[in-house]
């Protein structure tokens, strides 16, 4: 057989072999930690996609490189003499990489790109609005009676909430990981963001359930974290009415 | 010794004078910012007077010659010379230890994390080894290629007898050891633990130590503005008859898109850090959200610096690894022009992508989205380098020693940087993503892999015509290989931690992650003794490898053409540029007609690899 063809059939079986085992260990493998709100969803969505379409690129240049090596190594004594055939830049080649990848980029940019912005923004109308004040190294919550907690969030399931977030001294971030949200608190503003739990649980199921600061703050900026507890909407109701009696 | 000795003593006694006179006219304590301020300033124009600056410029201001005189032997690397191969073996050695500082910070910071609690440092120091780590290596991936081999090659590739303005150059690099002391300089003032990034408004209420850290980076990019221009105007004004611009080397190419960005785009990371210096000392209030400033404005100026500093970073990478590859698989560069297009395209695209980094901030929500879909964009010129680096070398030759290896694994370090990248220009991914250990990882298979790998591939590629001697390449390949799997286990398991909750800059975490981050440090410690052994394979090659001769891989560019080291000057007399450099595989291609020596490229014929006499050099 033309020795070129064999190059080239070594590469695509490698390069299917690869793809199949990448899909298999992106799709099989639950790489992600549990998801505990509607927005969760759009997010590991675009995460699961945007793997998805990774592997066969991924696959491909790793596969060419590996038959590269193996195929196309030559032993040389001393300094090399012999050249590789001089190939002429195949325009058409160029081309149509240029076409795919921008293609790619493309369709990226559309789906999880725009159509995901759009599902995580939502509507602009909330369920509950709560304000959320950072502070080295420590969050006040204050919900809509003016009834306060220190470092606890408590919400109801399956209810849209605003948080109004701001800070009192430097930038802080509001980062829910179990609700793949984030935004920074930044003094002198007041930032928006959105947010539907879903499921019943709290910190102790699982530690995701937190708010942690994300954006460095100086010392406590490692420990600034509060539990987040997701309640039934009547339990929140009872929890949120005995705190404002206790108040 | 001289230069150096009187530079270090007008350093500190300009320092002396600019804080004690600033303490005399507004009191105080001597310790004040402002006094630190203006001691930094005349201390270092002290130091560059002392390192030799005034016996050149300013004697010719006033009428009076010159005085040049430079030291011989290895003194001339510890004094002011203007020769360009000098000034790049100077930035080579210089930033391979700050490389070592900055990777020993980074054990450290492997060592308090590898357990969840408080280990061997408090939350504090924490942040300020962090911090050193992060400004550090930043600089190491802005300078290390540019200014190693940007200044030794350069000038040799293009035929030209030295950079266009060699005294400025040789300042260029003295800029560096002031910025080097000042950043080491930071624990006596407390330090600085905002991250390489020092947003406000922590940058600006937090120890004194920030404030020389906003001299040192200051001064840092003052440093690399002039070297960019003086890139650009070497490339610009300096070829050699013959050397159109689409027979340029494509290191050179790279070097120059690299070039035209730190020229044009250093002066706004600059200018934020200059707002900070003055909210800290002059009671300004740019960055005070509760006095009408703004936090978000420094990260838009910072950015609009910090994003394209990336492509300053990689793009000298880029020219380093398709370099090495096309001598190495011995086979003309594959889409050469649509490369040269795709650097000068990355270059200009990288100004209107910032705001990517601020996905999380607070900053209009209409803004999301041009800044998503410019930064996918830019995927697309950056493909058509790896078209070409594995085009080049499919049904190439390759000749596997250890460049070529750093240049292969290089593809697939920055192949995963690039598509890690993908989920971090995605608004919603990055919404979960940013700030956390996804963004280390990224980062660290971007800029690490994407910049040091093509360093490493470099200094193996060059090391014989920079030194004369060969370097040990069966332990060039283990090192590659350890250093290559060592790297996986490090940082593969980082991007779990990120998605899994683990925020960055912390010192502790929940203790749920602690089994990754145990593994993940004890790969790094691996990866840390790489090193030793990298240090120990560079100094066995200079003082005791075999003699390597003037063209050990059989290249064609014009700096294989000379001895090794080449001449000063370069060349006995004028190159003149024939045709095309990588002309592989074409009977009686011939890239330059040297003045004065034998060619020492050996031709070949197409195919058959049947030599055609050629002039052995
Ligand atoms: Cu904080
Ligand atoms: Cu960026």
């Amino acid at each position: 057989m033309d020795r070129r063809l064999v190059d080239w059939i070594w590469f695509g079986t490698l390069w299917v072999l690869l793809t199949a085992v990448g899909e298999f260990l992106v799709l099989g493998l639950d790489l992600l930690p549990a998801r505990w709100s509607a927005e969760a969803d759009v997010v590991d969505d675009a995460y699961i996609l945007l793997m998805a379409l990774a592997v066969p690129i991924f696959a491909g240049v790793a596969a060419a490189l590996f038959v590269s090596l193996v195929r196309f190594r030559v032993q040389v004594d001393g300094i090399p003499t012999e050249d590789g055939p001089p190939v002429h830049t195949n325009r058409r080649v160029v081309r149509l990489w240029l076409a795919s990848t921008l293609m790619l980029a493309l369709m990226v940019t559309v789906n999880p790109g725009f159509i995901g912005l759009a599902e995580l923004r939502g509507e602009p109308s909330a369920d509950l609005v709560v304000e959320v004040q950072a502070q080295r190294w420590s969050w006040k919550v204050t919900y809509p009676d003016g009834a306060e907690t220190w470092n606890q969030l408590y919400l109801p399931a399956d209810q849209r909430v605003r948080f109004d977030i701001t800070s009192l001294d430097i930038l802080h971030s509001f980062w829910i990981p179990a609700f793949r949200v984030k935004l920074d608190a930044v003094p002198g503003r007041t930032t928006s963001l959105y947010v539907t739990p879903e499921g019943i649980g709290s910190f102790d199921d699982d530690f995701n359930l937190r708010v942690q600061c994300a954006e460095i703050c100086g010392l406590g900026h490692s420990n600034m974290a509060m539990p987040v507890t997701v309640l039934e909407a009547d339990e929140f109701d009872a929890w949120l009415n005995d705190l404002a009696e206790g108040a | 010794m001289r230069q150096l000795l009187r530079a270090v003593i007008f350093g500190i006694v300009g320092y002396l004078t600019g804080a004690m006179l600033t303490w005399l006219v507004r009191g105080g304590s001597l310790g004040d910012e402002v006094c630190v301020v203006f001691g930094y300033v005349v201390g270092l124009v002290g130091w560059l007077f002392g390192i030799g600056m005034g016996d050149t410029w300013v004697r010719e201001w006033f009428g009076r010659p010159a005085r040049e005189q430079e030291e011989i032997g290895w003194k001339r690397y510890l004094g002011f010379s203007t020769d360009h191969k000098v000034i790049g073996i100077q930035y080579m050695a210089t930033f391979l230890v700050v490389l070592l500082l900055g990777g020993v910070a980074a054990m450290v910071m492997r060592i308090e994390l590898a357990q969840a609690g408080e280990g061997i440092l408090s939350a504090d120091r924490y942040n300020q080894v962090m911090s050193m780590h992060g400004i550090l290596m930043i600089a190491v991936a802005v300078a290390a290629i540019l200014g190693s081999f940007g200044n030794y090659l350069v000038p040799i590739m293009i035929g030209a007898d030295d950079m266009a303005f060699p005294r400025l150059n040789a300042v260029t690099f003295w800029l560096i050891p002031p910025v080097a002391i000042g950043l080491l300089a930071a624990p006596t003032l407390g330090s600085f633990d905002t991250g390489w990034t020092a947003y406000p408004p922590l940058s600006v209420i937090n120890n004194s130590g920030q404030i020389l850290f906003v001299l040192a980076v200051t001064t840092f990019g003052l440093s690399s503005i002039l070297g960019g221009l003086n890139v650009v105007t070497t490339i610009v004004t300096m070829r050699a008859p013959g050397m159109t611009w689409g027979r340029l080397p494509i290191f050179v190419w790279a070097a120059f898109s690299a070039s035209v960005l730190s020229l044009l785009v250093t002066q706004f990371f600059a200018a934020s850090l200059i707002l900070i210096a003055m909210d800290r000392v002059a009671g300004t209030v740019f960055f005070d959200g509760g006095a009408g400033g703004d936090p978000l404005l420094y990260q838009h100026l910072f950015w609009f610096y910090s994003h394209p500093a990336v492509y300053v970073m990689v793009l000298p990478g880029f020219g380093v690894v398709l370099e090495v590859i096309t001598h190495m698989a011995r086979k003309p560069l594959f889409a050469y022009r649509a490369a040269v297009v795709s650097l000068l395209t990355i270059a200009g695209m990288s100004v209107i992508v910032w705001a990517h980094h601020m996905f999380t901030s607070g900053m209009a929500g209409y803004l999301h989205g041009p800044f998503m879909f410019a930064t996918e964009m830019i995927s697309v010129p950056t493909g058509v380098i790896f078209l070409s680096a594995v085009a080049t070398l499919w049904q190439g030759r390759l000749w596997v020693k250890t460049p070529l290896l750093f240049a292969m694994i290089w593809v697939f370090q920055f192949l995963m940087g690039g598509v890690t990248g993908i989920f971090l220009a995605d608004v919603a991914t990055d919404v979960q993503l940013h700030d956390t250990y996804f963004v280390v990882a990224h980062f660290h298979y971007t800029i690490m892999g994407g910049m040091l790998f093509a360093f490493l591939a470099g200094i193996f590629f060059w090391f014989p015509k920079i030194t004369g001697r060969m370097i040990n390449d069966r332990l060039g390949i283990v090192f590659a290989l350890w250093l290559t799997v060592s790297f996986q286990l490090t940082f593969l398991p980082q991007f779990w931690l990120g998605t899994n909750g683990m925020n960055r800059r912390i010192a502790d975490y929940p203790e749920q992650l602690e089994g990754a981050n145990m593994f993940s440090s004890m790969s790094a410690f691996l990866l840390g003794g790489s090193f030793l052994l990298l240090v120990y394979i560079l100094i066995s090659g200079a003082r005791r490898g075999p003699v390597a001769g003037d063209n050990p891989w059989n290249a064609s560019t014009l700096e294989w053409q000379v001895s090794s080291p080449p001449p000063g000057h370069n060349f006995p007399g004028q190159p003149r540029i024939l045709e095309h450099p990588y002309r592989y595989g074409t009977a009686g291609s011939r890239h330059a007609e040297m003045v004065g020596v034998a060619s020492t490229h050996e031709e070949t014929v197409p195919g058959t690899g049947v030599r055609e006499g050629g002039d052995n050099g």
